[in-house]
């Protein structure tokens, strides 16, 4: 009997092992990094300071926002596309299909989890900084690919891709005012160090700074800045930014939503190599049997606009909206005037949107839009309370 | 069972202790002839070959043309494309057609021996059960290639046969060469056998529980069933990478460029774990199983 009960004996050891393996491994790796202590303004400096100028890495992100679990980004854009083929006037399709197109990518921003590999070549300095960004998605991906005089996009799903010519002057002014907001980052990329600049370039006296746990990103050693908002009256907990300790790049940026235990939203590489990518990964011309289409270059005040502006729909420069309050509580008020209208139309939109007193009311864990009954549309991460208060005024 | 016998009567000679060192070997050539000489084993192999065959005739006969992204993966490429037809056939063949002839395989390595009577004739040669349970694991494991292989192979040579062929368009949209392409083909057959390991595994231990083969052959394929309906069940998601199948479709990542092998690295250690569990368990069962027939 005894005899029997050891050759039983792995059947219980392997999995035992097994289960210490992946409870001990995550925890090896998150395990007390102690790195030299550093003031906050010093790790502000060391990403200021970074040199790193080529890297490849994946990146992922996971957005936990209280929207509902749908493929948002594709049944935004095909509906939308539709409705505005159908309705939109000849001369304003420009501006609409400009403002669909930021809406889909904001919605998809918004949702579920994303998995991309970043290649960005910025080490020639004399010439243009090269970048490749490849979303994987099941059985597809899509590419965005600049060589710094072109750029690529290549869908796989649709086998589609379209073709943009940067010219030379265009680059240049666009360098040049790229070069005043920031100097060492990577050209017009979502990437975390983007993503964290944004941050960074809010940080005034609302808001707390300190240096968090230190811990590990992409297996590597990283500081953490954490900016606590000092208001109250904001969605937002804390932001928090992974700095590499050895080179300063931000690893990944970690937004916390009030009364929420996952992050709303996360950014960050699971790998990086600051190795110079490949040169060839940056050559790109469309397979044959695709279907290309020219894209015109976009108005220039867009150039230097954040792609992951998420608060405020794209408008016309005329059409400024009114922002009141600063900082964390600050309320984006749009007119009426400069809301596309597919917003309202749109019955994804409709159905996301809740009835509100005095309107309709889009919410997630970070930011409430609230769409008054007279048109006018009003964002920020505060509690509806104070957009229907503004409205009210 | 007549070549059953054959098997056994071969162990058992090969038993001697002084040639005790080749048993493993010997036993494992004499269970792949075994295998590979089964009526049952080629008609499986024939069916896979049919799905791009069909497949590609089906395309081919088709007048419609598909517009991009309709149909299974790739599907559209196949008219511009014959190499596209082993990666569609792939994709088509991986949720139900591979798990059931593997499942089949797997279900019969002892169940089927103690059923036909003629485990215990193995057991007399001092092969050892562990022995003789690493070689009933090794076969399978052998047929998974033979399996993955043939579809990829069929789906060539018959995109080949009714298709122009080409450069071939990865999912980053750059273009490789036909010779690369066929070698990614290889590799894709080697992924998806990799990935069939750990539920090859399951097969072993549940043939171990059962004197009934068909008994262990059905219950290894509705194991694969549920487990695939756990994958796509939006409330079970944190359990998904810990589901054999979670990346079954994961050779996607061998069409992008460059090769993203990230997945791959998680793919093995998973298969690991599970050959690991539930080979511990059939060693536990079939070490202690009276053996009466």
């Amino acid at each position: 009997m005894s005899r029997n009960s050891t050759k039983w004996l792995p059947a219980i050891v392997v999995p035992v092992v097994i289960a210490a393996g992946v409870i001990a491994v995550p925890l090896q790796a998150g395990a007390a990094v102690d790195l030299p202590d550093k003031t906050p303004e010093q790790v502000l400096l060391m990403v200021s300071d970074s040199t790193i100028s080529a890297f490849s890495g994946t990146v992922e992100k996971t957005a936990e926002l209280g929207l509902p679990d749908i493929d948002l980004s594709a049944g935004m854009s095909e509906s939308m596309s539709d409705s505005m083929a159908e309705s939109a006037p000849e001369g304003k399709t420009e501006p609409g299909a400009a403002a669909t197109g930021a809406l889909a990518s904001v919605m998809e921003l918004f949702s579920g989890s994303h998995t991309a590999r970043i290649h960005v070549d910025g080490s020639d300095s004399d010439g243009p900084a090269k970048a490749r960004v490849q979303i994987q998605d099941r059985m597809a991906e899509r590419n965005v690919v600049s060589n710094g005089t072109d750029v690529w996009t290549y869908d796989s799903k649709t086998n589609t891709a379209s073709h943009l010519t940067i010219p030379a002057d265009a680059r240049a002014i666009a360098e040049a005012k790229f070069a005043e907001i920031v100097d060492s980052a990577p050209a017009g990329l979502s990437t975390p160090s983007q993503v964290a600049e944004r941050f960074l370039s809010e940080i005034d006296p609302s808001t707390t700074v300190s240096v968090g746990t230190d811990g590990t990103v992409a297996g590597r050693t990283a500081y953490e800045l954490v900016l606590t908002p000092k208001t109250t009256r904001t969605l937002v907990e804390s932001v928090s930014i992974s700095v590499d300790s050895e080179t300063g790049v931000p690893l990944q940026v970690t937004v916390r939503a009030d009364g929420q235990e996952d992050p709303a939203l996360q950014v960050g590489f699971t790998a990086v190599d600051f190795s110079t990518p490949s040169a060839d990964l940056f050559d790109f011309s469309p397979p044959a049997g695709t279907t290309v289409e020219e894209v015109a270059l976009p108005v220039m005040p867009e150039m230097t606009e954040m792609p992951a502006d998420q608060a405020k729909p794209e408008i016309p420069a005329e059409k400024l909206p009114l922002v009141t309050g600063s900082g964390w509580d600050a309320i984006v008020e749009v007119p009426a005037a400069s809301v596309p209208s597919e917003l309202n139309a749109n019955p994804l939109m409709s159905e996301l949107a809740t009835a509100v007193d005095g309107g309709r009311l889009f919410s997630t864990a970070l930011v409430n839009v609230f769409l008054a009954d007279d048109g006018r549309v009003f964002a920020g991460s505060v509690p509806v309370e104070m957009l229907q208060a503004a409205a009210a005024q | 069972m007549s070549s059953n016998s054959v098997a056994s009567s071969k162990v058992s000679g090969n038993g001697v202790p002084s040639r005790r060192r080749s048993a493993g070997p010997a036993l494992l050539g004499s269970e792949l002839t075994v295998l590979f000489r089964r009526r049952r084993t080629w008609a499986m192999l024939v069916a896979i070959a049919l799905i791009p065959i069909l497949l590609a005739v089906a395309v081919r006969l088709s007048s419609e043309t598909l517009a991009p992204g309709e149909g299974p993966p790739f599907l559209d490429r196949v008219t511009q494309n014959g190499l596209f037809v082993a990666f569609t056939a792939m994709i088509v063949a991986i949720p139900l057609f591979l798990p059931l002839t593997i499942g089949v395989v797997a279900g019969d390595t002892i169940a089927g021996e103690a059923g036909q009577g003629t485990l215990r004739y193995l057991l007399v040669a001092p092969a050892g059960r562990l022995r003789l349970l690493l070689v009933k694991y090794a076969g399978v494991a052998v047929f998974c290639l033979a399996a993955t292989l043939t579809l990829a192979v069929a789906g060539t040579l018959i995109g080949a046969a009714l298709f122009p062929v080409g450069p071939v368009t990865l999912l980053s949209g750059d273009v490789i060469s036909v010779p690369e392409s066929l070698l990614r083909s290889g590799l894709i057959s080697l992924y998806v056998t990799v990935s069939l390991l750990g539920f090859a595994a399951i097969g072993l231990f549940i043939s171990t529980l059962t004197d009934v083969p068909v008994g262990a052959m059905a219950a290894t394929v509705v194991v694969s069933v549920v487990v695939q309906i756990l994958d796509v069940l939006p409330q079970l998601s944190w359990l998904d990478p810990w589901l054999f199948s979670h990346y079954w479709l994961g050779f996607a990542d061998l069409l992008r460029q460059p090769m993203d092998l990230g997945s791959f690295g998680d793919n093995v250690l998973l298969q690991l774990g599970y050959i690991a569990v539930f080979g511990t368990l059939a060693y536990g069962r079939f070490s202690t199983k009276d053996i009466l027939s």
